[in-house]
């Protein structure tokens, strides 16, 4: 379909534009577009990197502390350690994060709980596990109550190991998740 | 003063025939056996006449080579002697009940629950016996039980089926397989009781109220727990909680390691008094080896755990603050610097921040680094100075003592009611400090001072914390003089420890009260039972009626003050 | 010759022209504002890290981290918009939108400033109200509507309850605010922003300092800050009539909290510390006049940043208290005080 079809212009003009491009791809196509053609040109083109360019120099985290690793949480986001350098900081309420961290065990009775708060989360967003426990069931990996492989419930993109890991290695792993977020590499491509 | 022997005569000659077997074991703890249809009526006789006013909770142990069930009840006194007694009450395996303690003592109530919930043990004249810890889908399984073989379950997520519900959300069940079944691991009928949600909905009686769910993610305190409150307008009416979202199942997994590998589970009883807790689970198993740890050792002990308390007292009162100000109120900040600085001194000697598992049976892993001493007395006399700072900040400023004066006051009598211990306990207006009053370690040689309180109130309750901040410097202080030099570990501590059969009680002092292990061993490498009995379950379980009828606002600043932990209660 | 045909077309047509003007006028004003806003999210982080032992922000953008800002408006503005079920959805929809429209309405009649040219002192102000101060008191509590409908309109029980104490705290301090005002315009002799920081020769936070006080802290309440959030407590009741919003609309209500808190700090230096009133300095006599408002203004903000990372919060039936039975006969005082002096004077 041409664009004369829609709105008279002189063949010659038609012509002439459906050899035009933006960014590999013919005119004509960008012209009749959907919302999904939308996203197609906006993940090709440089407006993306622009996207994402915001959204990993903003990861607001969802502070929900579940065991010793919370604590090591709490401690990441004040002095000496400092998240905000990054733009990172928490926030209360799931609607207005970006990243939820698995600071801990997660069992029976709080998966669910803890699903929907993923759920609640608008899109684009990321999950981090956070120590052994929330990668493995840690030192927990027997009980009874435990679920210890989390990431058949959510998909990770950053596992950090430790027991707990030092704050520094907060940091590391959401540098880790900014890289993965610019490189498009990360579990929901973003 | 009474002594253990005292009490032992005095209830062999009041009840003869009830107690079965009673011995004297350390010389304050008293251990008896108690034919179960009595044990209300020694429990009531020794709590009127001879001042056994501290309900300090429950232990169920599954003898089942014997075929029964063993409830032990510990029962001490708020200061007027320092017995311990540990009543035990024995029941058969097939259809196990016990009498309840919970007309006697009101804090019985979440201990007894726990054992039910756990054990399958029913408690006859129970009110309330609902599941506390276990999601439901696991009661009727009676998961500590010895033979218990559904889990451990490597793959409880496979097994997890997911179905979204009306509301789109995901809900998720974990249905047995065809395996368990066959085994008989799973319950097919769960004893009948109404849900939580069931129970709090009951109770909302008019159209202007509310049930507000704090939780199980809310900025209330770390770690996840639910707290829901019933409103009216800005009133709380009532209060309903809810915990287990953490329960890890810590006591079941000590039973399935050796003693040794024991000691790192107990730092994640609550990381925050990861030393202390190594310390409660250390000593119980020294009086069952029977070995004291050199003196070099203790005062390191008691150095780092000093330390420790130094280090949680600051991040409670941290916590606090984010509670009533906001999360960029600046002394919070100031707090967590502090705190970091007394880490670093703790991770010179253990290398670890929070998870130590630094004490050993008859002794500690390693000796103090060199110049140990010189950083430990800077930060000191750092801690000190930003201390008193803190003090006057908060006693000056208006806003704080508007929010804080005359909010969830605990009487002096209700304290001990309810069971509490700790700072929240020493608020009102009873010293009662295990460092004074069942000395540990070498305390009896320090020179300290337990802090009270009057009024009793969330202000009295952080007052008393960072005072003890002070007072821990001071005891610090003195053991960095007075430590000689010597061995860390006791001589001839076997390298499998192998205890003999028997039981030891041993408590001590933790940054939030009492903290008490409970170990039974059978002589061989693993322990039969390990009960651990936390501070901070019984204020959580004091909680509710000292939330009511308060405003919102106060439910925060209450809860805060109680600097809870719920790893520790979730076990 | 551009300029001449401009004004032969605003001799025929002085409606079109008028609108054409104000329109521009609008637009410049609209995104001056929106940047200035985002830049004063970014010295609030970074002012809040000192005060605090941290840098803040200081990885996007430089040094200086000042490209944190556009980087989370860039992430806000492209993510998912969420619309509870259960919602009010138009009200839903139009809370944020009413919340910054209402800042756009203050911004209309509040003057940013003088300029001086050919020794004549130009205001610089959108519409040059005569009872301009009044107006913008007016339009200030607006936004505890466009609260309000957020947080009612949300279906979350966290959200009505901020929406509930944000119309408690509006009502109980509009009261001695709006008291304070009129004692300033009984001592400036009109209602007119601009006339009344001319008629500032002493300032009026010396002439009135108990008014000043109560105007200051009835501000900060209408700002919403420590002490004064209640309405988003975030330990209390998660993020109070904000905590279903996303995205873009969360970015809205987000950045108008600080478009309200420039507003106001300008208001207050206008009102009480002499608005651009200052010894003209020499070589820069054009902009003397705002170098004087820049630094007050300033002063204030810095001020308020100050007070939010010092002060616990209240609760909220303290808050009222504080409203009813000590801030309004103190300002019933003031206005007397402003009566009499007021009239001696003149
Ligand atoms: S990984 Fe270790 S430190 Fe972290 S929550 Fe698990 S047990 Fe605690």
């Amino acid at each position: 379909m041409g664009i004369s079809d829609v709105i008279p212009l002189p063949v010659a003009v038609d012509k002439e534009l459906e050899k035009w491009t933006i960014w590999g791809r013919p005119l004509t196509d960008v012209w009749f577009t959907t919302t999904e053609k939308i996203h197609e040109i906006i993940d090709m083109g440089p407006i993306k990197n622009v996207l994402n360019w915001g959204r990993k120099n903003s990861l607001w985290f969802l502070m929900q502390p579940m065991g010793c690793c919370g604590v090591e949480m709490l401690v990441f986001g004040c002095p000496h350690y400092d998240c905000d350098r990054f733009g990172i900081f928490p926030r209360a309420t799931p609607r207005q994060v970006d990243v939820m961290i698995i600071s801990g065990y997660i069992t029976r009775k709080y998966l669910p709980a803890i699903k929907n708060l993923w759920e609640q989360i608008p899109e684009p967003k990321w999950v981090m596990a956070i120590g052994e426990c929330a990668i493995s069931g840690g030192p927990f990996y027997d009980s009874y109550n435990i679920v210890n492989d989390t990431s058949k419930f959510f998909p990770i993109d950053v596992f950090v190991p430790g027991c707990p890991p030092r704050p520094e290695k907060f940091i590391e792993g959401f540098r880790a998740l900014q890289e993965k977020i610019k490189q498009r590499e990360d579990k929901r491509g973003y | 003063m009474t002594t253990a022997n005292d009490v032992l005569s005095a209830l062999q000659s009041a009840f003869p025939g009830a107690i079965e077997e009673a011995k004297v074991d350390p010389e304050r703890q008293l251990w008896a056996t108690i034919k179960p249809d009595r044990i209300v009526d020694v429990c009531k006789y020794l709590r009127d006449n001879h001042n056994f006013d501290h309900y300090s909770g429950a232990a169920g142990v599954d003898r089942i080579d014997e075929g029964l069930f063993e409830v032990t009840e510990l029962l001490a006194s708020h200061g007027a002697h320092q017995v311990v007694a540990l009543l035990k009450v024995k029941t058969p395996r097939d259809n196990p009940s016990v009498k309840s303690l919970t007309g006697l003592y009101w804090n019985a109530n979440w201990y007894e629950r726990e054992i039910w919930e756990m054990l399958g043990i029913n408690f006859e004249g129970h009110p309330e016996l609902y599941p506390l810890l276990l999601s439901d889908e696991l009661m009727g399984a009676w998961p500590w039980r010895k033979d218990y073989k559904g889990y451990p379950d490597y793959n409880t997520a496979e097994r997890a089926i997911e179905k979204v519900n009306p509301e789109g959300y995901t809900d998720y069940s974990f249905t047995p397989t065809e395996a368990e079944i066959k085994a008989g691991t799973v319950p097919f009928e769960r004893p009948k009781y109404p849900t939580f949600r069931e129970r709090e909905e009951m109770e909302i009686k008019g159209e202007s109220e509310m049930i507000l769910h704090m939780g199980p993610q809310h900025a209330v305190v770390p770690g996840p727990f639910l707290l829901d409150i019933l409103v009216d307008g800005e009133r709380v009416k009532k209060a309903f909680l809810d915990v287990g979202y953490i329960h890890k199942g810590i006591e079941k997994i000590m039973e399935n390691r050796t003693y040794t590998q024991g000691i790192p589970i107990t730092d994640r009883l609550c990381y925050m008094a990861a030393l202390t807790n190594n310390e409660a689970y250390c000593g119980a198993v020294e009086r069952l080896l029977g070995i004291e740890a050199p003196e070099r050792a203790q005062y390191i002990r008691m150095i780092l755990e000093e330390l420790s308390r130094i280090q949680s007292h600051f991040l409670g009162t941290a916590e606090f603050l984010t509670l009533i100000a906001s999360a960029v109120y600046s002394p919070f900040l100031y707090m967590i610097i502090d705190r970091e600085d007394v880490l670093s001194c703790i991770e010179s000697v253990t290398g670890a921040r929070i998870n130590h598992s630094f004490v050993r049976f008859g002794g500690v892993r390693n000796d103090l680094p060199e110049g140990f001493k010189d950083m430990t007395l800077d930060t000191l006399k750092m801690i000190r100075q930003k201390t008193e700072e803190y003090k006057e900040l908060f006693s000056s400023d208006s806003i704080y003592q508007k929010r804080m004066e005359g909010v969830g006051v605990l009487s002096p009598s209700d304290a001990r009611r309810l069971g509490v211990s700790g700072p929240p306990l020493r608020a009102s207006d009873t010293p009662f400090d295990m460092r004074r009053e069942d000395p540990y370690l070498l305390y009896k040689d320090m020179d300290f001072e337990v802090i009270t309180r009057k009024e009793g109130d969330s202000k009295a309750r952080v007052e008393v914390r960072l005072d003890e901040i002070l007072e821990s410097c001071y005891i610090i202080e003195q053991c960095l003089d007075q430590i000689p030099s010597g061995p860390i570990m006791a001589e001839g501590v076997p390298k499998r420890i192998k205890p003999e059969p028997g039981e030891a009680y041993y408590r001590v002092e933790d940054h939030r009260g009492e903290m008490g292990f409970f170990v039974v061993s059978d002589g061989s490498e693993k322990p039969v039972k390990v009960k651990a009995r936390g501070p901070v379950y019984a204020y959580f379980q004091a909680l509710p009626p000292l939330l009511e009828g308060v405003y919102i606002a106060d439910v925060v600043a209450i809860a805060g003050s109680m600097d809870a932990c719920t790893s520790e209660v979730d076990r | 010759m551009v300029l001449s045909a401009i004004t032969e077309f605003a001799a025929q047509e002085p409606k079109i022209y008028g609108l054409i003007i104000g329109l521009v006028a609008a637009a410049i004003l609209a995104s001056v504002i929106n940047v200035v806003a985002m830049l004063l999210v970014w010295l609030e982080r970074k002012v809040m890290g000192d005060f605090q032992a941290r840098y803040g922000p200081n990885r996007v953008g430089g040094r200086w981290g000042v490209l944190q800002l556009g980087a989370d408006a860039v992430k806000l503005f492209t993510k998912e918009d969420v619309i509870p079920r259960g919602a009010d959805k138009p009200v839903f929809v139009w809370a944020p939108i009413v919340a910054v429209a209402t800042t756009m309405l203050v911004a209309g009649a509040l003057p940013f400033g003088a300029v001086i040219i050919d020794g004549k002192e130009i205001p610089l102000v959108v519409a040059n109200m005569d009872i301009s101060a009044f107006y913008i008191e007016a339009a200030l509590s607006i936004m505890a509507i466009s609260a309000f409908m957020a947080g009612w309109s949300s279906n979350n029980k966290y959200s009505m309850l901020g929406a509930f104490r944000g119309i408690a705290r509006m009502i109980a301090y509009e009261v001695p605010m709006g008291i304070c005002v009129i004692s300033v315009a009984i001592m400036a002799h009109s209602l007119n922003v601009v006339e009344i920081v001319q008629a500032q020769s002493i300032w009026f936070v010396i002439a009135q300092p108990i008014g000043f006080v109560i105007f200051a802290i009835a501000l900060i309440t209408d700002l919403g800050r420590m002490p004064f959030d209640q309405t988003e407590a975030e330990e209390e009741i998660i993020a109070g009539y904000n905590t279903e919003y996303s995205g873009i609309r969360f970015g809205l209500l987000y950045f108008q909290e600080y478009i309200v808190m420039l507003l106001g700090s300008i208001l207050l230096v206008h009102l009480y510390l002499g608005g651009w009133n200052g010894p003209v300095i020499p070589v820069i006599s054009f902009i003397s006049p705002m170098i004087w408002f820049f630094m007050k203004l300033i002063i204030v903000l810095v001020a308020l940043i100050w007070v939010r990372v010092s002060l616990p919060r209240f609760r909220i039936d303290q808050v009222t208290d504080l409203g009813w039975k000590i801030l309004l006969p103190l300002s019933m005082v003031n206005l007397a005080w402003a009566v009499v002096v007021g009239l001696y004077f003149a």
